[in-house]
């Protein structure tokens, strides 16, 4: 690259990236400021003191959430639910995709609209008749999220690894059938490594849309109110400090929570690089 | 004669292994999907009423009738009492029985006016404003997406950090998002954008993004640009990838540009990856909710809080789960247009 380029280039990163983060710099910045702070007129960059204008942030948004033992329980059951619903989504989602996209047998189209279908509804739609099952097969809290998430989870999985499987070149099946694999077990050793960039995309997507759901974590945690995951332990904050809606600390509850999976992203993006590099596959 | 039938042998056995593997799948999707979904399909037909223990009947199309049905009528010249001639009052000229018409709006066509009567207009309009937002956010969100994507596929230093800057947008959890842009969007200089526009001297700095019927839209669309770019961008960036770089040397040997290169390499492989995208962000924004629950609030519904409206303020059950199949048949729509458009189901 030449310097100019170079230099356009990191321009337009820094603009792609100012454009990204600014709302969650605004939220950083919320939760940096007391109640006052948040009404002052015109609003400011960073928070500063009303009197002085000198730079004067407070920590109690975040004291008072680290305090509150709903949030800490909060964080705790959405990562279950949020590992588990995961988990079971990229395991019977691969399963599916290497059958649709590897795999010769009849009704296969017919089959990606009846998955694609599960998702079609409108939460608020299903949530009674989803309400019914729940209560029938006894399911406590954390169980009927993990299950109910798969309607949204499952159908996402299955289509994006389908698109990955047909991707690859049959040749790679034929030779492993050569070798002696199972078709089973090359979907084991051979398939689903190549896939390992869709397998973390999709894990990553399922997981993030799991912990952030807040319709249904909201009707099945209304009795069990210890399972309550993070988006309805928040929207139940009172507010300690605050006398009206306790803003600041909903801000700093969602930094706190945005944070752990900001680092997640950051170690699993590395294995979002190419699975598919020379050597393995030829094209 | 002993090949051919070693071959069906093989194919049998490759169907068996299919379903095998299409089994977990199938289990959850019959525990958990089929039940609701039939139970919506049955509701629509009835007039059951939410959180009651009325006894439900059966009322064929009605709720469809009442949320589908529309006339277009002429308006008749009348004198008033100050003697000027003026156009009748839709009112009188809308049918009220056996359901009442209610004017969605008027137009002038051939010199004549008419007014637009729907039973439900309020549901026509959540499904014209469904559409917009739908359109247009998608296909921002889907060039923001793929320009993102084909930034972070670039190696440069700081490909990491870009990456995971890229996803933070998604990770903050819907609701509370939604609650920060509104915060921003405040109507007085309290709100960041209000604040700017101030200072900037572009506005008076008391600008009603959210009450401001013309800035409504325009603003929602905007934030699920903001928040829902990562999802496109992740998606594609896992098509691009595998991409084999070696058909860009190829194609560079050959003569092609970078713009070429785009046209003709890089596109036709992404399809597969760039359908699926489609299909789903298309799907999640026909059912938004989030958004013009917290945003909007009722002034404005999109076709999934009309439906929430319906089930929890009206207590219609019934009449929610009417709406629910017409979501969903306007979805699968949606979805047949994508891949035989695209031709993704052709190759078998």
């Amino acid at each position: 690259m030449t310097k100019l380029k170079k230099i356009g280039f990191y321009l337009m990163i820094a603009l792609i990236s100012f454009y990204l983060l600014f709302p969650f710099y605004w939220a950083l910045n919320s939760s940096l400021k007391s109640e006052a702070q948040l009404q002052m007129t015109p609003t400011t960059l960073v928070p500063i003191d009303p009197q002085n204008g000198s730079f004067s942030p407070t920590f109690m948004n975040y004291a008072s959430v680290i305090k509150d033992k709903q949030f800490l329980n909060g964080i705790a059951n959405s990562t279950i639910v949020a590992v588990t619903t995961t988990t079971m989504a990229l395991i019977a989602g691969s399963f599916a995709a290497f059958a649709m996209g590897k795999l010769r047998f009849k009704g296969r189209k017919q089959m990606l609209y009846v998955i694609l279908a599960m998702t079609m509804f409108p939460q608020v739609t299903i949530l009674s008749g989803l309400y019914a099952i729940i209560t029938t097969l006894k399911l406590n809290a954390w169980f009927s999220m993990i299950l109910t998430y798969m309607i949204f989870t499952l159908p996402f999985t299955v289509w994006v690894l389908t698109s990955f499987f047909k991707e690859l070149p049959v040749e790679i099946m034929e030779s492993a059938n050569v070798d002696g694999c199972t078709p089973f077990q090359t979907f084991r050793l051979i398939l689903l490594p190549l896939t390992a960039p869709a397998l973390v995309t999709t894990g990553l997507l399922a997981f993030i849309a799991a912990w952030n759901e807040y319709l249904f974590a909201l009707t099945f945690t209304a009795i069990e109110k210890n399972a309550r995951t993070i988006p309805v332990a928040i929207s139940f904050f009172t507010g300690i400090i605050s006398r009206q809606e306790p803003f600041g600390e909903i801000m700093a509850a969602t930094i706190l929570v945005t944070v752990p999976i900001v680092v997640l992203v950051l170690v699993f993006q590395r294995k979002i690089i190419a699975g598919l590099t020379a050597g393995s596959v030829k094209g | 004669m002993m090949k051919g039938s070693q071959k069906s042998e093989l194919a049998k056995r490759e169907q068996r292994l299919a379903y095998k593997m299409l089994l977990p799948t199938l289990v959850i999707l019959v525990v958990v999907a089929l039940y609701p979904l039939v139970n919506v399909f049955v509701t629509s037909f009835t007039d059951k009423t939410f959180a009651s223990s009325k006894k439900a009947e059966f009322v064929g199309f009605d709720n469809y009738k009442e949320l589908l049905s529309v006339k277009i009528m002429k308006l008749p010249k009348v004198e008033n009492e100050d003697g000027d001639m003026v156009y009748e009052n839709p009112l009188r000229i809308l049918p009220r029985k056996p359901m009442r018409y209610k004017e969605a709006f008027q137009f002038n066509f051939f010199g004549n006016r008419y007014v637009f009567g729907a039973t439900n207009p309020d549901f026509l309009s959540s499904i014209g404003n469904t559409l917009n937002f739908t359109i247009w956010s998608v296909l921002l969100e889907t060039i923001l997406g793929l320009v993102v994507a084909m930034i972070v596929n670039i190696k440069f230093r700081g490909q990491g950090t870009m990456r995971t800057i890229m996803l933070v947008p998604w990770a903050v959890i819907t609701v509370v998002s939604a609650r920060i842009w509104e915060f921003m969007l405040m109507p007085t200089r309290v709100g960041l954008f209000n604040m700017i526009g101030d200072w900037l001297g572009i506005s008076n700095g008391s600008v009603s993004f959210l009450t401001n019927r013309a800035l409504q839209l325009p603003t929602i669309i905007l934030v699920d640009v903001w928040k829902t770019t990562p999802y496109m961008a992740l998606l594609l960036l896992a098509g691009l990838q595998i991409i084999p770089g070696s058909l860009y040397e190829a194609a560079k040997i050959d003569g092609a540009n970078k713009f070429k290169q785009f046209i003709y390499v890089t596109l036709p492989l992404l399809k597969p990856a760039l359908v699926v995208a489609l299909i789903f962000r298309t799907l999640d924004a026909l059912r938004v909710f989030d958004l013009f629950q917290i945003l909007l609030n009722n002034q404005r519904y999109s076709m999934a809080t009309y439906n929430y409206f319906q089930l929890i303020q009206a207590k219609r059950m019934g009449m929610s789960s009417a709406i629910g199949v017409l979501i969903f048949i306007l979805i699968f729509v949606f979805a047949l247009i994508y891949m035989k458009g695209l031709g993704v189901d052709s190759d078998d």
